[in-house]
């Protein structure tokens, strides 16, 4: 009975640990890639890691592979510590920007070659690559060399010959980046159904916020070797945590100001001699604090005559852009400062002209405060 | 890179390219002055030798530019007479060589009235195609250090003899020669080598074989294994090791039962300067100039009269002094033309056989 | 007529470049290539016989000759090969400075004739050799290793001459090899020599083809080099090709001969090219 318990105990904890860095340092000479990063990917989640170029996220991506060795700190998997082992001793499907099909091999020995490396018995091969084909929609597919396939194939074969062996990890190195935009969302699609069905435990790294926005169950952004904020897209987006992220993170405006005072949880946070704003305060902040404002461009919305707002504006339209489902208007202030806004473009609704004048607000709950330095 | 297929393939491209023109109109009876005639000889040292010598002397008295070629070559001969684009004026051929090109029509006549040949030994004023330049001996060397005073080599049964004189040898690759060093050892008297008999010559190299560290390939090669100690004994022309003396090397040179031949100049069939080759051939007859070759590089003209110009110190060493010419024995040309295919068949056979 | 000239001339001038561009190599090969091949053939079955074949296959001289020519063809390749890989690894691996400064001493015996780096070998190999003399100095042979005028001297002299020839189409392909399907397989499980063997020797086999046909081929016209360090006793093909073109003019016997030796050499090249379109299309 104890026994019993224990052993399920310890499966459940198999289950909630996926990945787990721990103070992961990687210098590179003067340059430090990854400045003591802790991160966890539980099992079976979707974990994005986002950021620019340089930001630390490839340095990452090889300290988990197993293509780069931490300076300190460690790298788990279950319940492995896989800090040292060589790659092959990882048990983690990677999917290569480019692929990295072999070029000399057809499709079954491209899926076939991670179980050989196992051992595994070759009618067992046979049926597990059947079944990987499957999966990745290219059944009769398998004596095609790579050349012959088109992009998304190349990219399907990758995925196959990733999953094939059942990893403990999937690693995804941009791999949609090579695609042309509809085929990049089509497989987007699929690789998050497949991720989900087979429940597979996922880092994914890219530098596109809105691919990240899309498929992850998690996010974690990066800059200059550490993590700015870890939390759901929603999260993320909604609630950037620092002005970095929130630049970052889709298209936002960003007001630089101090707190003059806090009513009712309100923080009025002075901008500019005739701009005043007001947001929900958070904890621990005090009058006098110098923050950065954040709202995002569909938050704010037209006011008529005489309509009060929390954030009332007043400026001058001096750019429109029609962006398919939505138009983007650029409104200048009177301050000096910009406003971007991004409203639903309705059928039969009209585009407003340059020049005209605004008015637009919107509620102190829709803009936050991010620590300005 | 030397490439035989290559140089085969161009060689015949060149050839054949050359067939589609016709030969040049006979040859002119009033011989135009051209700015340069090209002599082709087997370069090396003997190049520089032969300008000194000869070539100086003859742009001096016609006016004409002597421009040297090399190497001697039967093979290329043919293909120039036969194509009619004859580069040459004149050209070096060894002997039993130019007994075959006379055989197969590819010389001109030497003109008497322009080639002065009265003071050579009277068989080689006779000879119709072949001018015979020089004289020049297949003889033993060994380094002086391997056998002391008293106990050096003195003919071919030393040679043979390894228990006597032991140490690695070397001897030229080729038949020539060594068949006849093999029945000399063997006890046949000098003057009854040919017809060479074969069989017992290769039954007596057969006992050597193994003494023979290297068969040696060009006359470069044949001094410098003496002065690197790879052998101690060997066979070579009497100038490659009078150079390597010259050098300082502690080499000696054994003139008894050296194998002394004619070294050949002879006119392509056909040449286009064929007159300014016989000029030359008669600048060559010169017995001063004769000397002046003679005091570099020791192989003698054969004019009689050469012997008197010839540095004293310098005669000893030449195969045609008188001391010397008596202890060797003289290659009898036409018996290699006729057996030399055959015969170096069944030397490539036996050297490379284990 | 002057339109006529006029349309003709221009017509001319712009077909004109392009029809130089491509004549001029044509002309280039048929002239040096096809032609003298077709000469060769046609020496070869002189009167329309084969009796030049018919000795240079039967003649005992010719037939050992012929297989000892392609045996030391065959050695030289191989080691070659077992030097030039890694060689060509190390350049296409190495830093751009480090393989440039190889390069230069890959390259360097180019700017010396054959003739003379064959002379530079008898002098560090002989008895009394530079080599012999500092083993025996360093108390490591009691006896001078025989390296010259056998076998051995011939193949150190050929694979020194040859090895760029190896060495270079390696490079080219392992320059191409993308390193990151090394990464792939490690990352699939294979250990360095698995990614080694499955991947990164496969993928750099078409180089290897080539530097094997490529210094195989050249090896059977070698003779000056053979015949030098080999002491006389190792004769390869080209040395009786010569004799029978510039001393005895047998130029049909030659060139049969050579026709075997082209036939040969073709055979390999064509042999590479079937096992590796064998391989790319295997598994």
């Amino acid at each position: 009975m104890t026994d019993t318990a224990a052993a399920g105990a310890t499966a459940a904890n198999l289950n909630v640990t996926g990945l787990e860095l721990s103070n992961v340092v990687r210098r590179f000479g003067a340059v430090t890639a990854l400045a003591g990063v802790d991160l966890t990917v539980r099992a079976g989640e979707l974990l994005t890691i986002l950021g620019p170029s340089g930001s630390g996220k490839t340095t990452m991506l090889k300290v988990v592979a197993g293509f780069e060795l931490p300076d300190e700190g460690s790298v788990r998997l279950g319940v492995h510590d896989i800090t040292v082992a060589s790659p092959a001793r990882r048990n983690i499907g990677m999917v290569f920007q480019n692929y990295a099909l072999f070029p000399h091999m057809n499709v079954a020995a491209n899926i076939a070659f991670p179980l050989e490396m196992r051992r595994m018995a070759p009618p067992m091969i046979a049926d597990k690559v059947a079944w990987a084909l499957q999966t990745v929609g290219l059944t009769g597919y398998d004596r095609r060399m790579p050349s012959q396939l088109s992009g998304g194939q190349q990219q399907r074969v990758a995925l196959a010959r990733a999953i094939v062996f059942d990893p403990g990890l999937l690693l995804l190195d941009e791999p949609f980046g090579a695609l042309d935009r509809k085929l990049r969302e089509q497989m987007q699609l699929e690789v998050k159904r497949l991720q989900r069905r087979l429940g597979l435990t996922t880092l994914f790294v890219t530098h596109d916020q809105e691919e990240a926005l899309v498929l992850s169950d998690r996010i974690a952004v990066m800059n200059e070797g550490r993590l700015e904020q870890l939390g759901t897209p929603q999260d993320i987006y909604a609630h950037p945590r620092n002005r970095f992220v929130a630049d970052f993170i889709g298209e936002s405006n960003l007001f630089h100001g101090r707190v003059t005072a806090i009513e009712g949880g309100i923080a009025v946070v002075a901008v500019a001699s005739d701009l005043v704003l007001r947001l929900v305060a958070m904890a621990g902040m005090r009058a006098g604090a110098e923050i950065g404002a954040v709202v995002r461009p569909e938050r704010p919305r037209r006011l008529g005559s005489g309509e009060a707002a929390d954030n009332a504006v007043e400026g001058e339209l001096v750019e429109a852009v029609y962006v398919g489902e939505s138009i983007k208007y650029r409104l200048r202030l009177s301050s000096g400062a910009e406003l971007l806004v991004r409203w639903p473009f309705r059928a039969g609704g009209e585009m407003l002209g340059g020049g005209a004048r605004l008015r637009v607000g919107w509620d102190a709950r829709d803009m936050h405060a991010v620590p300005w330095s | 890179m030397v490439r035989p297929i290559n140089a085969l393939v161009s060689g015949l491209a060149f050839a054949a390219a050359a067939a589609s023109m016709q030969a040049p109109a006979s040859a002119q009876t009033q011989p135009a002055k051209p700015a340069q005639i090209v002599v082709n000889a087997s370069g090396g040292a003997q190049a520089a030798a032969l300008r000194k010598a000869f070539f100086e002397e003859y742009e001096k008295r016609f006016g004409v530019r002597v421009v040297d070629s090399s190497p001697a070559d039967l093979g290329k001969l043919r293909a120039m007479v036969t194509t009619g684009n004859i580069e040459w004026a004149v050209t070096e051929l060894n002997m039993e060589d130019a007994v075959r090109a006379q055989e197969m029509g590819l010389l001109e006549p030497i003109d008497a009235k322009i080639v002065d040949r009265s003071r050579f030994p009277a068989n080689l004023q006779t000879r119709t195609h072949i001018y015979t330049r020089s004289a020049y001996s297949t003889v033993i060397g060994y380094r002086t250090d391997a056998f002391p005073e008293g106990k050096r080599p003195k003919s071919f049964a030393d040679f043979w003899n390894v228990q006597a004189f032991p140490g690695p040898r070397s001897m030229q690759n080729s038949p020539i020669d060594n068949l006849e060093f093999a029945l000399i050892a063997d006890g046949v008297a000098p003057d009854k080598l040919y017809p060479i008999d074969v069989d017992r010559a290769f039954r007596k190299l057969d006992q050597i074989k193994k003494n023979v560290a290297v068969w040696w390939t060009t006359g470069a090669q044949s001094a410098q294994l003496l002065i690197d100690k790879e052998v101690v004994l060997g066979t070579a022309w009497n100038g490659r090791y009078y150079a390597a003396i010259q050098q300082g090397a502690p080499i000696a040179i054994e003139w008894n039962q050296g194998g002394i031949k004619e070294s050949a100049f002879v006119i392509p069939k056909g040449a286009k300067d064929a007159h300014w080759g016989q000029q030359m051939l008669a600048v060559m007859s010169d017995a001063k100039l004769q000397a002046i070759y003679a005091n570099i590089v020791t192989y003698p003209g054969l004019n009689l009269d050469a012997t008197q110009y010839t540095d004293p110190k310098i005669a000893p060493h030449l195969p045609t002094h008188p001391d010397n010419l008596s202890k060797q024995w003289w290659q009898d040309v036409n018996w290699w033309v006729k057996n030399g295919k055959d015969v170096q068949d069944r030397w490539s056979r036996w050297v490379i056989a284990k | 007529m002057s339109v006529l000239t006029g349309v003709l001339g221009r017509r001319a001038g712009r077909h004109g470049p392009a029809l130089a561009l491509g004549i001029l190599p044509i002309a280039f090969l048929l002239v040096l290539f096809v032609y003298p091949v077709l000469r060769l053939l046609l020496f070869s079955v002189e009167n329309g016989s084969l009796a030049h074949f018919e000795k240079a296959l039967t003649d005992g001289l010719y037939v050992q000759v012929l297989l000892a020519t392609f045996e030391i063809a065959i050695v030289v390749a191989v080691i070659c090969l077992l030097l030039g890989y890694p060689v060509a690894y190390l350049l296409a691996t190495a830093s751009p400075f480090w393989a440039g400064f190889g390069f230069a001493l890959l390259l360097l015996p180019f700017w010396t004739s054959v003739l003379v780096r064959t002379y530079a070998w008898m002098i560090i190999l002989g008895r009394n050799g530079i080599f012999n003399r500092t083993l025996l100095e360093l108390g490591i042979v009691d006896q001078p290793l025989a390296l010259l005028h056998n076998t051995t001297g011939v193949l150190i002299g050929m694979v020194h001459v040859l090895l760029p020839y190896m060495v270079f189409p390696i490079y080219s392909i392992m320059k191409r090899v993308d390193m990151q399907l090394l990464s792939a397989a490690e990352g699939l499980g294979a250990s360095s020599a698995q990614a080694f063997r499955r991947i990164y020797l496969p993928l750099t086999l078409p180089g290897v083809f080539a530097g094997m046909t490529l210094v195989f081929i050249i090896s059977l016209g070698f003779f000056i080099t053979p015949a030098l360090l080999g002491g006389g006793r190792v004769m390869m093909i080209g040395v009786q090709v010569e004799r029978l073109v510039r001393q005895y003019l047998d130029w049909s016997l030659a060139a049969a001969v050579a026709v075997i030796l082209l036939a040969v050499a073709l055979g390999v090249a064509a042999f590479f090219r079937r096992v590796l379109k064998g391989d790319l299309t295997w598994t």
